[in-house]
């Protein structure tokens, strides 16, 4: 039966909401540290133009440094964001020459100085700020002494800076999501055009319409459409060998039928009661050979093109004995000496459908009876070996060629026994069986030694033992 | 800068205390702004919020400076014309922010970080009293007072008055503002250096000294107060400088630690909306900065008479710079040497 | 002995009604279930044959309305080739023997024997067959009228062929029978059976061997 396991929408979403979920983390995360830095840098670079203006005011008088802070330089380091200034300049020795640190913060400034431009983090009555630090040589006629220059600002502007970027990389990118979303949909919606499109040339096809399927469709559907026609070949071929077969049986059966037509029809005109009797045991053996064809045609094409039967655990000892048995009573096996080998202790059990089984134990059984002359022995057997379960049946009659052992397989081969009462089906009913079950047929004869049949079935694993319900 | 203290307590004498039984919220404003200019705006807060009791300290820009930063408790509204010492104090965190429509309405270059407001709009004028004009021709322009003082120099020996670098909190910054603006500063120094000039600490000093003598000149003194005083002093002129004009805004903050912040901010958001811009543009000479109202004294007015040449001091980090120590030592060995070159 | 047989194919009911007559017996027949339910309220049979696909109704219906009436008049059903469901279902349903169609008419007459024999047995508790005839009373047997003397497992072996007569008789069966839980040499039944020919030998009644299977008390053509 059909289950409805989820929709192509529903796995598409999961997957993108998975794939967006999983890549989105990450560039959002890349997007927020990327932001972060652009903010910075940009703002850096506002400390780093303050200070070099700075810079550029500062003259030394007398190897003193002196400077007049420009006005300008203040107003590049408070940036459009009005954050609040800090500068300090500090001499050789530390100590602040200007600015509007308060002495603790300007020391531990000079403390940290190296020769390279620096950037700090430091806390300022509780705010955060961010300094850049460089040093100042000069050039001139007397060497003179270097000076460090601190500049810094709050952050409250770049930290905005980098929530605007960041806010707008996340908008663009759920904008985008969204689109992708709504794209995808339309896009399966697209997609699935085909897959209707096949639905209706489907439907449109008539019962029992077994052609191939001819479709326009894409890749990924042709392997469906292939597997389709594989189907419906399939069904062809069945449909080829069952009307194939109905020839061959009906063709079968109008023979001894047209034959008991004019037996009666001669006998009708003769009035010699012996003439009557003979006819009528004609009339009589011809019955029971086309009750029994009739019989195995039923059998048959319920083998070959009946639903499948449910197999169950069963013990084949018990159905063998059981089978043998009720033959043995049996008015036909009167005159025959049936009987059965001496049985393994053990149960035999094997995964089948009992009235097949039956029904194939039956044939073997029927077959020898009628093609092995009167007192011979017919004996069934079953044994395990090597994990195969063979069931065997072996008579004392003339035996087979092996050139017509090849040609016992198939329907309404006699093995050249054209004299006798079967009808050639019996053995085919066997293979059938045989088949259903995973079981193989073997034949074995020798002239004047009789003919052995065995069918080998797999032993049932011991996890199929468990899994599966007792049958007798 | 006047020495004393002038304690200047109001209560709510104007209007009947509404028995509500409702404690009032004090308020308390530590101002450098003449409490006589000031009183219309202050009156106009009470009859607005009756809630609040209104205490208003009015002192030199020095004291607020330092009330400011060593008050405990801290003060709620800080007020003053010491637009460098106001916004050092701003950097260094002591203001809150304001987040109010007022503070938002408010033009963007008067104001800094939402924390601290330009909310006046006053030039800074030269005043001459009447017999000036019977002996030289009356200066229209920084360069005429420069001339004056260079071809008048006997005559207006003693006579000349001006801001006292050290001795006030904008004096300095004007002069810095002045030297930016024109190289001749210097020697506008060295000719008032020549004249032997009186440094004065705050403009009603020297309107004062301009009314009962013995100035005749004034130079660089708040065009606020003199066009007031000049109103009632017929004999001395404000004479906007028509060659440029300084306008100084007096910035007002909510102290951080403010304990009434409140109160603080409904008076911060008075003065910056309409009703309080209405009654300065209206009843005092401070010149408000709102575009929308009108009245005798706003900005817009000012600039309509004079036009590109008004040139305000920006409220932006740049004020620091004449707050920096170094920079001030600089300039006052310069100012030091200048006043000395041209005396005989 | 009074038959009763329902089966709606005239063809097959002629050769059924002629073919049990001759054992002595009153034969009817009925072609619709309906007739049969009502035949079977009215009188005693001594045996039912009953065909199962009767156009009226299913025979299974009427031989589970018999036996819950507490008849326990012996059914035999007819039942078509491939119908082990049925098959089942009917003798689940009470039914004592069945036969599937097409059969051979020796052949129901031997089952028809053997259910008659089984209902008389009842009645007398002597397990007869040809010469022989068992008293499972007193534990005589005779043959031909004259009494044998048996040793207990060959009596024993004797019963048990009899209750099975004209039937296979299975070898655990008759192993149980003889010699009960105990362990027993492969060929322990045979030197019995072996007896009981020689006593039968020449008597008219023989013992038939069916390899890996029983023993079956026959006629002896002989």
């Amino acid at each position: 039966m059909i289950v409805i396991d989820g929709t192509l929408k529903q796995r598409l979403a999961g997957w993108l909401l998975a794939a967006v979920g999983l890549l989105g983390t990450f560039l959002l995360i890349e997007a927020y540290t990327s932001a972060q830095r652009a903010a910075g840098r940009a703002y850096d670079s506002q400390l780093q133009a303050a200070s070099l203006t700075i810079a550029e005011a500062v003259q030394w008088q007398d190897g003193e440094p002196i400077v007049e802070i420009p006005a300008a330089a203040l107003q590049i380091l408070a940036t459009d964001h009005q954050e609040r200034v800090f500068y300090t300049l500090l001499n050789a020795a530390g100590q602040q020459i200007t600015g509007n640190l308060n002495r603790a913060m300007a020391k531990s400034l000079g403390d940290a100085f190296s020769t390279n431009p620096m950037w700090k983090f430091a806390q300022n009555r509780g705010v955060r700020i961010r300094l850049y630090g460089r040093e100042l040589r000069s050039a001139g006629w007397e060497s003179s002494e270097p000076v460090q220059i601190w500049v810094g600002h709050t952050m409250s502007g770049r930290e905005a800076l980098a929530k605007e970027l960041f806010l707008g990389t996340l908008t663009r990118f759920l904008a985008m999501v969204a689109l992708t979303a709504l794209l995808s949909i339309l896009a399966i919606r697209m997609a699935l055009q085909p897959v209707r499109r096949l639905r209706r040339t489907l439907l449109q096809r008539k019962a029992n319409d077994v052609s191939p399927v001819g479709a326009q469709v894409p890749g990924e559907l042709y392997e469906l459409v292939e597997t389709l026609n594989v189907l419906f070949e399939r069904q062809r071929q069945g449909r080829n060998t069952l009307l194939r077969f109905t020839a061959d049986a009906s063709h079968q059966l109008k023979t001894p039928l047209a034959g008991l037509q004019s037996v009666s029809e001669l006998a009708l005109l003769s009035n010699k009661p012996e003439d009557w009797r003979q006819a009528l045991q004609t009339v009589h053996d011809s019955s029971e050979r086309t009750s029994r064809l009739a019989g195995q045609l039923l059998s048959l094409a319920r083998l070959r093109h009946g639903t499948g039967e449910i197999h169950a655990r069963l013990n084949l000892t018990d159905l063998l004995r059981e089978t043998v048995m009720e033959w043995a009573e049996r008015d036909t096996a009167q005159n025959h000496d049936l009987g059965l080998a001496v049985m393994p202790d053990s149960p035999l059990v094997i995964s089948g459908e009992p009235w097949s089984l039956r029904e194939m134990i039956g044939n073997l059984i029927d077959n020898a009876l009628l093609y092995t002359p009167a007192g011979s022995e017919i004996t069934l057997g079953l044994k395990q070996s090597a994990g195969l379960i063979t069931l065997s049946i072996q008579d004392s009659g003339s035996g087979v060629s092996n050139a017509l052992l090849e040609r016992l397989h198939q329907p309404f081969e006699r093995g050249g026994r054209q004299d006798t009462a079967g009808s050639g089906l019996g053995l085919a009913i066997v293979d059938s069986i045989a088949q259903a079950h995973n079981a193989t047929l073997q034949m074995r004869s020798e002239p004047s030694q009789g003919l052995w049949i065995g069918v080998q079935f797999p032993v049932l694993s011991s996890t199929q033992q468990h899994s599966q319900s007792e049958q007798t | 800068m006047t020495p004393y203290l002038r304690a200047g307590i109001i209560l709510l004498c104007l209007l009947p205390i509404v028995a509500t039984a409702q404690n009032p919220t004090p308020l308390i404003i530590e101002a450098a702004l003449d409490l006589k200019i000031f009183t219309p705006l202050l009156e106009a807060f009470e009859q607005a919020h009756p809630d609040i009791a209104l205490t208003y300290y009015d002192r030199s820009t020095l004291e607020v400076n330092q009330r400011a930063q060593n008050a405990d408790p801290a003060p709620d509204v800080v007020i003053s014309s010491a637009m460098p010492w106001q916004m050092a104090l701003v950097n260094q965190g002591l203001a809150q922010p304001l987040d109010s429509d007022a503070a938002r309405n408010w033009p963007a270059w008067a104001k800094w970080r939402n924390e601290v407001f330009g909310f006046t709009f006053e030039p800074i004028v030269t005043v001459y009293r009447l017999e000036l004009a019977r002996h030289m021709m009356p200066p229209t322009t920084h360069a005429d007072v420069h001339k004056l003082l260079s071809t008048h120099q006997d005559l207006l020996r003693g006579r000349v008055t001006t801001y006292s670098p050290t001795g006030s909190g904008i004096g300095l910054m004007l002069f810095q503002q002045d030297a930016r603006y024109s190289p001749r500063f210097w020697d506008l120094v060295a000719a008032m250096g020549a004249a032997d000039m009186s440094l004065e600490n705050n403009t009603q000093a020297m309107l004062d000294g301009l009314t009962d003598g013995p100035y005749w000149l004034g130079y660089n003194l708040l065009g606020s107060y003199a066009l007031q005083w000049a109103r009632s002093h017929p004999e001395l002129i404000v004479q906007i400088p028509q060659d440029y004009a300084l306008v100084m805004m007096r910035m007002a903050f909510v102290h951080r630690n403010a304990p009434h912040a409140e109160a603080a901010k409904t008076f911060m958001n008075f003065l910056l909306g309409a009703e309080g811009q209405r009654v300065l543009a209206g009843d005092t000479p401070l010149f408000s900065v709102l575009p929308e109202v009108t009245g005798p004294y706003t900005a817009q007015r000012l600039r309509d008479q004079i036009g590109e040449r008004l040139y305000p001091i920006p409220i932006n980090a740049s004020l620091l710079a004449f707050d920096d120590p170094l920079r001030r030592r600089l300039f006052m060995q310069r100012w030091a040497r200048e006043i000395e070159i041209l005396k005989p | 002995m009074r038959l009763l047989i329902v089966e709606d194919d005239p063809l097959i009911a002629v050769s059924l009604t002629q073919s049990l007559a001759p054992l002595g017996n009153t034969v009817e027949v009925f072609h619709r279930l309906s007739e049969a339910r009502t035949a079977l309220a009215h009188s005693q049979f001594d045996l039912v044959v009953l065909d199962l696909g009767l156009p009226d109704g299913s025979g299974l219906a009427l031989l589970t309305e018999i036996r819950n009436r507490g008849n326990a008049t012996p059914v035999l059903i007819l039942t078509a080739r491939d119908g082990v469901a049925e098959r089942v279902q009917g003798l689940d349903a009470g039914a004592d023997d069945y036969l599937t169609k097409p059969f051979s008419l020796p052949e129901l007459q031997a089952r028809v024997r053997a259910l008659m024999r089984r209902s008389q047995q009842r009645t007398d508790n002597r397990l007869r067959f040809g010469p022989l005839c068992f008293d499972q009373k007193s534990g005589d047997v005779t043959l031909h009228g004259e009494r044998l003397d048996l040793p207990r497992r060959e009596l024993g072996l004797m019963e048990g062929l009899l209750l099975h007569a004209e039937r296979i008789a299975p070898r655990e069966q008759l192993i149980d029978r003889l010699f009960g839980f105990g362990e027993v040499g492969p060929n322990a039944l045979e030197v019995y059976i072996s007896r009981l020919r020689k006593r039968l030998s020449g008597s008219g009644v023989r013992i038939r061997t069916l390899r890996g299977l029983g023993y079956r008390l026959e006629d002896d053509p002989e």
